[in-house]
């Protein structure tokens, strides 16, 4: 059963992540983009990350997203020209990419990986080993992290500002 | 300490030099007097010298001292080199008195500049005399040079002259080339370059080394006196005023050959090579330029012909080693050819500045003064007694049949053949230019005579011609005087063999077919409704059928005189377009690779820059996709390494 | 697979981590096209948080299968700053739109040299 839900986790977000790119409208991309999200939380679900799951729907797929259409509602959907200035650029960017696939194919394939001892996953993943990590090996990088969001709070406000001329 | 030859030869210099700072903003009067005077002045010098008999080899000052081998700065003051100072000053004098009034004409700064450039040249034709070295000999040689470029280009707005003075100009580098290249040699081989210290030092016998050096000044002196091959400059350097043609290119330049190879006797006359092709050059020339001179429709031109003609003569009397007969016919030829020129100019001038003969015809009723000095002047050329021409030409004549060479007896008849060559042309040019009937395309009805200040110098020289002979009678009619003879002899030494009893017969022969020959032009040249002198006619009808002239029965022959025997088109052919083309492949060359090297460099950089730019679209994904692209291009990189290590 | 990286034991069942990570793999890829090929700045932004996603399951994978949760907190950061970045990207992009309507990203092409 667990394979069978991976297997329709990750069909579901390769198709949100084709869709992301191929739909014209940006609110369908933005759409498919939280299907992805949500397919990628099942996932971390799977993978003994409970408190990520949690975050990534709440945070990421709830207020990032939602900030997108919010955007997309205030500046207008807009549509895509038919004809690019970049004639070249389509196929360019499928050769780069494609390279890039192989590439990484072939350089997950030269790693060697490291097997641990089996371990008690029981506690594994849970908030409270997350908070024990986060306020103490890592604490400074909480910290900073929590700089960038008022950085990034700051900022936003400061560029939608009016101006007045 | 003698200062007089520095006196003499600085004398000129100072009135250049005055004239080329000051002279242009001097009134007339003032250049007037210091431009003919400084020459005077110079030649009272020389006479000063001449009754005090000096003879000194004077240095003023050393230049070079290195090691054993010294270079002054020495002026040789003997009896050749005086003799030369009384032509150029003397002959020189007359003729810058003449020009006072034939470029009367001029505004004042050309007027001084005119005669500023004759100064100069009276000046460096001094120096090239007067030097005791071979250094300031090529020095006062190249300024020769200069200075009669300058003043063939006088009209320097005209196309024309500036062509003429520049081919004299090459042509006379030519002969510089061969004048150092001399030098070159001489010093080689004797590790010293003053005439004393040379001559000293001359061996006796014949040596490769010494025949290449006397070949290279022969190579110098053809150029200057305009003998075959590089004579082709002299007829084009008419372009310049007449009296420059005058002392320039019939009195003084032209003889610098002349005395180059008189004073280097002592070098030729062990290299007999060299001194046999000094006499073949010279009769060839005489020949080769006495046919062209038949041809000339322009009278200065019949005269440099003549010029080159007579200069042959000289050549060929130094060649043999008659070198007293060579001085004497420079001399002579100075009298008689300036006082042709400056008649000549008379004429140009009272026509309006026309020059072709054939446009003239009947001025001996009008230019009665001129005529007469003219004739004089021809008669003189032709050798006709008691005119000096006669006693010089002879001289030279006797020198060369009585010369115990084999090769001489044939070169004598070259010159007998142009001697009465000479008189055919110079007949023809008196008989077109002065008789008959005034041409109808004549642009003067009315000629003036010329003024005073114009024709007394011209009544000085004809005055000369007509006496001169009396300074070397002997050798011509077998009695008389040896002034000439006598005072070069120091210098030059004596003829050294005995003459022959035939030579006055022949002198005489001579004269008289040259004689015929004059009269000969006159039948041919004069049309016969014009001809004043009926039994003359009379004669004609007896002695030819009906007078043709004879190019119309060789056609060919005009065409070949016309063209001068074809020398300026095979130099063009040899030379000069061959030089065109590759001053062309230069100049592509310098455009192309050079100047294109640069501006390439210059453009690689502009381009570069700008295809460097084109990274800079500005299009964001542009960028991404090279980001892309890099990540790729690392990626391989790390997995390569991964896989070498 | 062309991988081994062990595999996961998922409530009694196991998984290959081979799959995970080019699951991961094919996330980014398509992202990063879709990045280079859209033309619009939002959709742009969009595919940037998709990139970012499949590293973090790439990051979460790792830290699974290595047993330390390192690479969960280290998703959890990159959570964040990824929230961040793309406020201020819209931010810009709010800031940009009042001058013109941009439909085309190669529009704002003025820092070219």
């Amino acid at each position: 059963m667990i394979t069978a839900i991976f297997f329709i986790a990750s069909l579901l977000a390769l198709l949100g992540a084709v869709g992301v790119v191929l739909f014209r409208n940006p609110i369908a991309s933005v759409l498919s983009l939280v299907l992805v999200m949500f397919a990628l939380s099942v996932h971390f679900l799977l993978l003994s990350a409970q408190f990520l799951f949690a975050v990534q729907i709440i945070v990421y797929a709830g207020a990032v997203m939602v900030l997108f259409l919010f955007v997309i509602a205030l500046l207008g959907p807009g549509r895509e020209l038919a004809t690019s200035r970049l004639p070249r650029q389509g196929w360019l960017a499928v050769v780069f990419a494609a390279g890039f696939a192989v590439l990484l194919v072939s350089l997950l394939g030269n790693l060697t990986y490291h097997q641990p001892a089996s371990t008690n996953l029981d506690l594994f993943g849970t908030v409270e080993q997350v908070a024990i990590g986060l306020f103490t090996t890592y604490l400074y990088p909480f910290e900073l992290t929590s700089l960038i969001l008022l950085v990034a709070a700051v900022g936003a406000i400061y560029l939608s500002r009016e101006h007045r001329s | 300490m003698n200062w007089l030859p520095l006196t003499i030869l600085l004398l000129p210099a100072v009135g250049g030099a005055l004239l080329a700072g000051r002279g242009w903003r001097w009134p007339r009067m003032l250049t007037v007097i210091v431009g003919p005077g400084v020459v005077w002045l110079s030649f009272l010098a020389v006479l000063y010298g001449y009754f005090t008999d000096v003879n000194v080899d004077q240095s003023y000052w050393t230049w070079i001292k290195v090691g054993d081998f010294t270079l002054p700065f020495n002026l040789i003051l003997d009896h050749l080199s005086l003799f030369m100072c009384l032509v150029i000053t003397g002959v020189g004098g007359l003729i810058v008195t003449y020009a006072v009034g034939y470029m009367g004409h001029e505004d004042d700064p050309s007027y001084a500049r005119f005669f500023c450039y004759m100064d100069v040249f009276v000046f460096s034709m001094l120096l090239l005399v007067l030097a005791g070295s071979f250094v300031f000999l090529i020095v006062g040689w190249a300024m020769v040079g200069l200075s009669s470029y300058l003043l063939i280009g006088f009209y320097y707005w005209r196309h024309s002259a500036v062509v003429a003075a520049r081919k004299a100009f090459v042509m006379n580098v030519i002969g510089d080339i061969g004048m150092i290249l001399g030098t070159f040699v001489i010093f080689f081989q004797f590790h010293a370059v003053t005439y004393h210290a040379v001559f000293a030092a001359m061996p006796k016998s014949d040596s490769g080394t010494l025949e290449l050096a006397a070949f290279l000044f022969l190579v110098g002196a053809v150029a200057k006196s305009a003998q075959l091959p590089l004579h082709t400059w002299l007829p084009d350097a008419m372009e310049g005023p007449t009296p420059v043609s005058a002392l320039i290119h019939a009195a003084t330049m032209v003889t610098a050959g002349v005395y180059l190879i008189g004073r280097l006797h002592p070098l030729y006359d062990v290299a007999p090579y060299a001194h046999h092709t000094v006499a073949i050059i010279g009769a060839l020339s005489a020949l080769v330029a006495a046919t062209i001179a038949i041809v000339q429709t322009d009278i200065k031109r019949v005269l440099a012909y003549s010029t080159m003609s007579q200069i042959g003569y000289m050549f060929l009397a130094v060649g043999v080693g008659a070198y007293a007969a060579a001085f004497f016919h420079l001399l002579s030829h100075a009298f008689f050819k300036a006082l042709l020129f400056m008649s000549a100019g008379n004429v140009i001038h009272a026509m309006d500045d026309e020059q072709d003969m054939r446009r003239f015809g009947g001025l001996w009723r009008q230019l009665r003064g001129t005529s007469i000095s003219f004739l004089i002047g021809s008669l003189a050329l032709v050798g006709v007694i008691p005119l000096v021409g006669f006693f010089s030409k002879e001289f030279i004549l006797g020198a060369v049949f009585s010369n115990p060479d084999p090769l001489s007896i044939w070169l004598w008849v070259v010159g007998f053949g142009t001697a009465i060559l000479t008189g055919f042309y110079t007949g023809r040019m008196w008989w077109i230019a002065f008789w008959g009937k005034p041409s109808s395309s004549r642009p003067v009805a009315a000629p003036q005579e010329a003024p005073a200040v114009m024709l007394w110098p011209v009544l000085v020289l004809a005055a000369l011609t007509i006496f001169g002979g009396a300074l070397q009678s002997k050798t011509a009619i077998g009695f008389g005087t040896t002034l000439v003879e006598d005072y070069l002899r120091p210098v030059v030494g004596a003829i050294a063999w005995p003459a022959n009893s035939l030579d006055v017969l022949l002198a005489l022969a001579t004269m008289v077919l040259a004689l015929v020959a004059f009269g000969w032009a006159y039948l041919m040249y004069v049309p016969r409704v014009e001809r004043r002198a009926a039994f003359l006619d009379g004669v004609a009808e007896v002695a030819m059928a009906s007078p043709h002239p004879w190019n119309s029965r060789l056609p060919w022959a005009q065409t070949l005189l016309e063209h001068k025997y074809y020398f300026d088109e095979l130099y063009d052919w040899a030379f000069v377009r061959p030089l065109d083309r590759l001053a062309r492949w230069g100049d592509r060359g310098d455009r192309r690779v050079i100047d294109g090297s640069l501006a390439g460099v210059a453009g690689w950089v502009r381009g570069g820059g700008r295809e460097l730019g084109l990274l800079e679209s500005g299009y964001f994904r542009s960028y991404i996709l090279v980001f892309v692209g890099g990540a790729v291009v690392a990626g391989l990189l790390v997995l390569w390494r991964a896989s070498t290590t | 697979m062309f991988l081994d990286a062990g595999t996961l034991q998922i409530a009694g069942e196991s998984l290959d981590t081979g799959w995970f990570l080019y699951l991961a793999a094919i996330l980014f890829v398509i992202g990063a096209v879709g990045v280079l090929v859209r033309r619009n700045p939002l959709v742009i932004l969009i595919c940037i948080e998709l990139m970012l996603n499949a590293v973090n399951l790439t990051l979460v994978t790792f830290s699974r299968q290595l047993q330390n949760l390192d690479g969960q907190l280290f998703a959890l950061m990159a959570l964040t700053v990824a929230a961040a970045e793309a406020v201020v990207g819209l931010g810009i992009l709010v800031d940009i739109f009042r001058l013109r309507e941009v439909e085309d990203v190669d529009e704002l092409s003025e820092l070219r040299g």
